[in-house]
């Protein structure tokens, strides 16, 4: 294969086929680092785990290991966690506070803004000549965006909010608290990290609205895991008011949400945390100051999406983040986040914690069957017989989604969905395939031609 | 040489008592292996606080961030008995498909000591090995440190409080869905 023209011709979203290659190829994955992660904005983490100047984190900028500090001016810096001498990462503790990082190895000095501050043998053996401007720690291009930390490494990524689109409001959604005040959340201290044997784009694409699935959460379903005193997962299943399942993708980031739409607006609030009183009464009242805050957005529930490529997100008290870091063709780093809204009583960050974490990741009931099927998956994209055959995206196919539907608010740039469908996987694939071959693709041209 | 003066370090020694804590959390590990969960159910105190922390690299001068904190922070397991029996009944429909087919597994723990004796509290320590083998080719290895308090009831004991300490920071597997 050329490298130049890899990533063409393996994904078809007009007859809804995806080569089984792209999850297991290792040149296309090279590939995929340079185009699609290197020029994207990536998340990297959020405000409140470094509250304090000095204050810093590991974390990772797609395979890119990066520090994220708070540096003496309050500023949030994120550096790529590599000496500029000979390539050793400087930081390796997970968090701390720190003003400088010392290289082990030679003793290069960076403060915590990146510069470099001290080398050994300055004068003696540079004569003082070393340009220190030059040889600090590469610096991301830094977005501060309602308590969320995104970098990239691409000067010549268009700005945050461009990269995001009308995706823009369903992240600041996310990142409200469940009464709409903005920058509501804090993270419950330490990344849950851990490594699951498939490719990547499993994750995403089953965020960006995989609503096909649910056989995947039957035993958990059975067995009930939401606060409701009902069966099921989901805090919303109690909530009887009618609404529409949408499919809302951007096309021209490749970004999709998971909402529900209910029918009519300032609906009242069924109790979605029965099994507390004292929680369930703090959530009645955040459901409408919310519905006063929002305006005509108030009607969507945010369930949660992907902001292309790899930052995936649960909403609707499921407040979590995942970074799919990839790591070869079918090897992948998860890392979560796991948020309580930051002004609640403590008892409701307490039983929200206690939710989250019987949730999410490799000890959660539910992620624990997403991340078996997505490992058995892998051993499809593997397989020389079965990649005589596509994978299939055929669900829904055939034109069905409408732009800035079934609300013109919903935005110009949205291509709207509805039910159980893979259209918001088609549309990640479409952004993919655009990013790998620099074609624009399909709903791209649509949208053009609106 | 000032070996005459060092004084020697008296550690609480309960022989029968360890005897006994040993023969207990050796039949636990075997409810566990053969899948008997609601027999390994019983042995819990239904108050038990069943703790797996996360684990970070952490300066040498700050090691208060080593493990994240009980109640308060993420952790692999922070939890109560309904919990574990939820995570039970989900193993035993046959649709919980991270455990279906069932995963092989062996328990051993061993470095046991009897670190503190009350009335109604017993505190114990070991180190514990637990080998999971997963349909043909996976295989989970577990290695790290417990501490358990056990309560006495008649002959026997109930499990109070397990806590976990794993060594590994990144979990180096895709699941937990064996019990420690």
């Amino acid at each position: 294969m050329n490298h130049d023209t890899l990533g063409s011709g393996l994904v078809d979203t007009r007859a809804g086929l995806v080569d089984r290659a792209i999850f297991s190829d290792q040149q296309i994955y090279e590939k995929e680092m340079e185009t699609v992660f290197r020029k994207s904005w990536l998340f990297v983490g959020h405000e409140s785990q470094i509250p304090n100047n000095g204050d810093y984190f590991l974390s990772q900028a797609g395979r890119e290991p990066v520090v994220v500090t708070r540096d003496q001016s309050g500023e949030v810096n994120v550096l790529l966690n590599l000496c500029t001498h000979r390539g050793m990462p400087v930081c390796r503790y997970d968090k701390g506070n720190a003003k400088r990082f010392t290289c082990p190895y030679h003793g290069w000095t960076f403060s915590n803004n990146g510069e470099l501050s001290g080398v050994p043998l300055n004068t003696e053996g540079y004569g003082g000549k070393l340009e220190r401007s030059r040889w600090g720690l590469i610096r991301a291009r830094v977005a501060r965006y309602y308590g969320s930390i995104w970098a990239t490494f691409d000067e010549a990524a268009p700005s945050f909010e461009a990269f995001l689109g009308d995706m823009g409001w369903w992240l600041r959604e996310f990142m409200m608290g469940p009464d709409g005040e903005d920058d509501g959340l804090e993270v419950i201290d330490g990344i849950l990290k851990c490594e699951i044997p498939s490719n990547w784009k499993f994750g995403a694409e089953n965020a960006a609205g995989d609503l096909y699935h649910d056989v995947s959460h039957k035993s958990v379903q059975r067995v009930g895991l939401a606060l409701t005193g009902l069966r099921g997962r989901h805090t919303w299943d109690a909530d009887k008011n009618k609404f529409r399942m949408l499919n809302i993708t951007f096309p021209a980031g490749g970004h999709a949400v998971r909402g529900n739409l209910y029918e009519h607006a300032m609906r009242e609030y069924f109790s979605q945390w029965g099994a507390n009183p004292e929680v369930d009464e703090y959530f009645r009242d955040a459901h409408y100051a919310r519905q006063k805050r929002v305006g005509e957005r108030e009607r969507l529930l945010n369930r949660g999406g992907v902001v292309f490529p790899n930052f995936v997100y649960n909403a609707a008290n499921r407040t979590s983040v995942t970074t799919w870091i990839p790591r070869a063709p079918g090897r992948t780093e998860v890392w979560k986040w796991v948020f309580v809204p930051k002004n609640a009583p403590q008892v409701v960050k307490d039983v929200m914690r206690n939710y989250l974490l019987r949730y999410t990741g490799p000890a959660g009931m539910v992620e624990q069957d997403d991340f078996e099927n997505w490992g058995s998956a892998q051993v499809g994209a593997e397989s020389v017989l079965a990649r005589r055959l596509p994978m299939n995206y055929q669900l829904r196919l055939g034109g069905e989604a409408k732009w800035a539907w079934p609300e013109p608010w919903i935005g110009a740039g949205a291509l709207v969905d509805e039910g159980v469908s893979e259209h918001a996987q088609r549309i990640f694939y479409d952004r993919w395939s655009e990013m790998m071959t620099g074609q624009p693709r399909p709903f791209r041209r649509e949208a053009a031609a609106e | 040489m000032t070996t005459e003066t060092q004084e020697a370090i008296a550690l609480p020694f309960h022989p029968e008592l360890k005897v006994r804590v040993e023969d207990f959390l050796a039949y636990e590990a075997e409810l566990l292996d053969e899948r008997q969960f609601d027999r390994w159910l019983d042995l819990l105190d239904d108050d038990i606080h069943y703790w797996m922390p996360l684990v970070r690299n952490f300066e040498f001068n700050r090691p208060q961030d080593e493990y994240s904190r009980a109640h308060l922070d993420a952790a692999w397991f922070d939890e109560g008995k309904q919990t574990l029996l939820q995570r039970i009944r989900q193993i035993q429909g046959g649709d919980h498909w991270a455990e279906e087919p069932l995963s092989r597994s062996t328990h051993m723990t061993t470095n046991i000591r009897v670190a503190a004796v009350t009335e109604t509290q017993i505190t114990v320590k070991c180190r514990f090995l637990l080998y999971v083998n997963r349909r043909e080719e996976e295989v989970r290895l577990f290695v790290g440190k417990r501490t358990d308090i056990l309560r006495p009831v008649g002959d026997g004991f109930r499990i109070l409080k397990r806590s976990i300490f794993l060594d590994q920071s990144k979990m180096l597997f895709k699941n937990l869905t064996t019990f420690f």
